[in-house]
């Protein structure tokens, strides 16, 4: 089979020598028969032929009434993506953070510091993972899955609550992951990298006659990390940035069932003396720890209806260790942050086409069996908080898609949804589609979502912070004009304009009658934005993928400039084939501009620059791949949030990111 | 940093002025819809067609053409003594898709499949398509991706009901899927 394909290589290369004496034009046209030599292949012959698929360039996105990116598997492989952060933030309009615990996404100019992105909803085949405490979408070291196992990550830009309910305030994040068949086989992936960092993984998927699919995978990852130097304590902190995880994942599909299974474990040191605890303490750790289990159906049922439903269970522990010491002179205390979450849910959506309408019914429904906070010191023992609650929610929905006259199509929706803690919500959503010509689409969308306060912004309270049980949902509208045009079949443009006003935003203030912390719905903000982007693919596998963002993101009641909101966003990612030597190089180039800190200052805009070669044939079945991140070494830092600063006056409001690392990574595959 | 950039985006020209020489080199990696084009062409040849009386062999795109020139390849080449010409289809009117011997439906299509399935209902043609669920609606074949290689469904019901059959061998390299009940 590979000779078959490396002969037509041969011929190609002959035809170029032949042709020596003439320009080296002549040489491409010789070579322009090659794929006049594909016809000549057998289908079996064919079935090996590798492509670079143009599946980002599928009709389906542009019908979708939301402006969606889609990353690929190949796109990981290529660019050397190692957490899902690096995958979003190679997204046109979201630009990230990491104070050396999680990873903060900011996304349309709207990244508040200290929220852990409840603002978005990640998916991963459809299953929620944000938690009911925090509202977590964990995208750094946190997130339950190797990038290794993941088929392709969809991005939906824009309110999402009408379909998602809540936390899809700002968008969708979907990871797909890869299917057994796809893998059939074991393998073998293990890499090390910069800052004492080594990763293994050992993943098996296979199909059976039966049809039965499954895929098994485990990773370890470990990591020293690096050093910095924190000018506001005067000193480096020392050998706390270690970062440790563990993961499971399987997946069983038979017919149109799928049962997954997934769980995580990850622990990490802050060197940041956060939530103003003792600098270079090595007591000062998290420990994050999710799993789930989810039966999805997915298949036609009476009556030309496609049913789609799942019933889950998940459950999260948090453990956070907090060296303080209260009064001068006192040994270290550790306070220890505690919390314990389970639920079990189901959701259930109908659709069917009828003559001009694509009808969609949805109802969802969880239970928080267990949302418990506890806050107390371990040793002398101290009780601080010892929150306990349930609650429920449940949402239901109708979406129609109408083909109107010809090229026009009206997507209009709306969800209601009911929390048993903080009311109910009503979010309605419209997009007109319109296809003047096959190779052009526009796109008006309006929409509102909603995002509910979560069990710790409802109950946390400890001192110096009090609970709040009377927050509300904070809503946001959204109005977007999207325009997309194929140049060619594989060469697209795109433009977005979208305006967001963001009403009852929670967040934390000080209350004046008694000085205390607490959540309420005081905040509000605007949005307004360009975002402009270029794909294109060659033949022969050239890839590049180029984007701009303009964001304007202000306080609407003081008019002021967000903090983390830049205000350029430049993205530059390109992948090509190397000479003839069957490497393949991949690069991004990404501008972040400058971010207004909480404590009134500026973290200076960056460069930064990744580079990546990959070699898939140098041995049968193994994949070679070395990457270089911060390539220039660029020193920038990233805007912290409000557990940075310090009541002692230390104002850690910039937090240092890594320097230039390389990473090494072996896959085999048997 | 400066200094570094400038470095970087020398190195950048250079690979994307390196990168046209190479692609003819690369020669085991081609567009996903070269390949698909040679696939049409095989199809052509595994099928057990009835007796038709066109003079040429057509093969129809309808919609939004995904293969731009990757089609030209087969153009000129024969299927049973007669020569392969390419349509590009503007409407799905009987009268248009009556020539044609293979049609490929395109993804824009989506929604009004089974509006073209039916009209195509009364001559002996190939329905080809690459969008998920296509084959289930009733296309006999359907082309998907699986660990970037070109694969395909096929639904032998669909096939058999316009009177023209698969070759085994079609039937063993792909996917056997049947038409949804509704």
């Amino acid at each position: 089979m590979r000779a078959a394909i490396s002969m037509i290589g041969a011929r190609c290369r002959l035809a170029a020598q032949l042709s020596g004496g003439l320009m080296a034009i002549f040489s491409s046209l010789a070579c322009a028969d090659q794929s006049d030599a594909l016809t000549e292949l057998s289908m079996e012959e064919l079935l090996g032929v590798q492509v670079y698929a143009a599946s980002r360039f599928q009709q389906k996105t542009t019908e979708a009434p939301a402006a969606v990116t889609i990353i690929t598997a190949a796109d990981i492989r290529d660019f050397g993506y190692r957490t899902l952060a690096d995958v979003l933030r190679s997204v046109r309009g979201i630009h990230l953070s990491y104070d050396r615990n999680y990873t903060y996404l900011g996304v349309r100019g709207f990244g508040r510091t200290g929220d852990y992105n409840g603002r978005v909803l990640l998916l991963v085949d459809g299953h929620r993972l944000n938690d009911p405490i925090y509202d977590t979408a964990a995208i750094g070291t946190e997130f339950p899955l190797d990038l290794d196992i993941v088929e392709r990550v969809e991005v939906v830009r824009g309110p999402g609550s009408s379909v998602y309910g809540s936390n899809a305030f700002f968008g969708i994040v979907n990871v797909i992951t890869r299917r057994g068949r796809d893998v059939a086989g074991v393998e073998l992936a293990a890499s090390v990298a910069s800052f004492g960092t080594d990763q293994e993984r050992l993943t098996w998927g296979g199909q059976g006659e039966n049809g039965a699919e499954w895929l098994l995978s485990a990773t370890r990852y470990r990591s020293a990390g690096q050093d910095h130097f924190y000018p506001e304590f005067g000193a480096t902190a020392n050998d706390l940035d270690r970062d440790h995880y563990d993961s499971l994942f399987g997946k069983l599909g038979l017919g149109p069932w799928t049962l997954t299974a997934a769980w995580t474990d990850r622990s990490k040191k802050i060197p940041t003396a956060a939530w103003d605890t003792v600098f270079n303490d090595p007591n000062h750790e998290t420990n994050d720890a999710s799993a789930y289990v989810d039966l999805a159906y997915s298949g036609p049922v009476r009556g030309g209806w496609e049913l789609a439903g799942r019933v889950f269970y998940g459950h999260y522990s948090f453990d956070g260790d907090y060296p303080y010491i209260y009064s001068p002179g006192d040994p270290v205390t550790v306070n220890k942050d505690r919390v314990r979450a389970s639920w079990w849910g189901g959701e259930v959506k109908l659709m069917r086409r009828y003559q001009q309408h694509t009808l969609v019914l949805g109802a969802e429904y969880q239970d928080n069996a267990q949302q418990d906070q506890a806050n107390f010191d371990a040793a002398p023992y101290a009780l601080y908080l010892d929150d306990r609650r349930t609650s429920t929610r449940g949402g239901v929905y109708l979406q129609d898609e109408m083909a109107l006259a010809s090229g026009w199509l009206l997507n209009a929706g709306l969800r209601y949804d009911d929390y048993s803690a903080v009311g109910s919500t009503l979010n309605p959503r419209l997009g007109l589609i319109w296809n003047p010509q096959p190779a052009t689409t526009f796109k008006l969308l309006y929409g509102t979502a909603f995002r509910a306060p979560n069990a710790y912004e409802l109950y946390y309270a400890v001192d110096p912070q009090k609970a709040n049980p009377d927050v509300k949902p904070e809503k946001i509208r959204s109005y977007e004009l999207v325009a997309e045009h194929s140049i060619a079949p594989d060469f697209r443009v795109g433009l977005s304009i979208y305006h967001n006003h963001i009403d009852d935003l929670v967040e934390q203030v000080v209350d004046p009658d008694d000085g205390l912390l607490v959540f309420r719905n005081s905040g509000a903000a605007e949005a307004t934005g360009v975002e402009v982007e270029a794909e294109r693919m060659w033949n022969g596998g050239r890839r590049l993928r180029a984007s701009y963002a303009w964001q304007h993101a202000v306080d609407a009641v003081s008019d002021e400039r967000l903090v983390n909101s830049p205000r350029h966003l430049l993205k530059f990612n390109y992948s090509a084939p190397l000479f003839a030597s069957g490497w393949r190089g991949g690069t991004e180039l990404l501008y972040t501009d400058d971010r207004a800190t909480l404590a009134g200052g500026t973290a200076a805009g960056y460069w930064l620059a990744n580079m990546t070669v990959v070699h898939e044939r140098l041995v049968k079945n193994l994949i070679v791949s070395m990457s270089a991140y911060n390539l220039f070494n660029a020193d920038y830092a990233f805007p912290g949030g409000p557990e940075h600063i310090h009541e002692s006056g230390a104002a850690l409001d910039q937090i240092p990111a890594d320097g230039r690392s390389y990473r090494f990574k072996l896959q085999y595959r048997f | 940093m400066l200094v570094s950039l400038r470095k970087y985006l020398a190195l950048l020209c250079g690979l994307l002025l390196a990168a046209p020489a190479v692609v003819d080199a690369e020669a085991s990696v081609h567009g996903e819809y070269e390949v698909k084009a040679a696939f049409l062409y095989n199809f052509a040849k595994f099928i057990d067609w009835p007796p038709l009386d066109d003079a040429q062999f057509t093969v129809c795109v309808f919609g939004r053409d995904p293969f731009g020139r990757a089609l030209d390849p087969i153009e000129g080449k024969t299927v049973g003594g007669k020569t392969v010409a390419v349509r590009r289809l503007e409407r799905a009117a009987a009268m248009d898709l009556k020539t044609c011997r293979i049609l490929f439906i395109a993804t824009s299509e989506e929604a009004q499949v089974a509006h073209i399935l039916e009209l195509s209902r009364g001559s002996p043609m190939l329905t080809v398509g690459d969008t998920d669920g296509f084959a289930r609606q009733g296309v006999m074949i359907n082309f998907y991706l699986e660990q970037e290689k070109v694969r395909f469904e096929i639904n032998p019901r669909a096939a058999a009901e316009v009177g023209i059959r698969p070759s085994a061998k079609l039937l063993q390299l792909g996917r056997i899927v049947d038409t949804a009940k509704n």
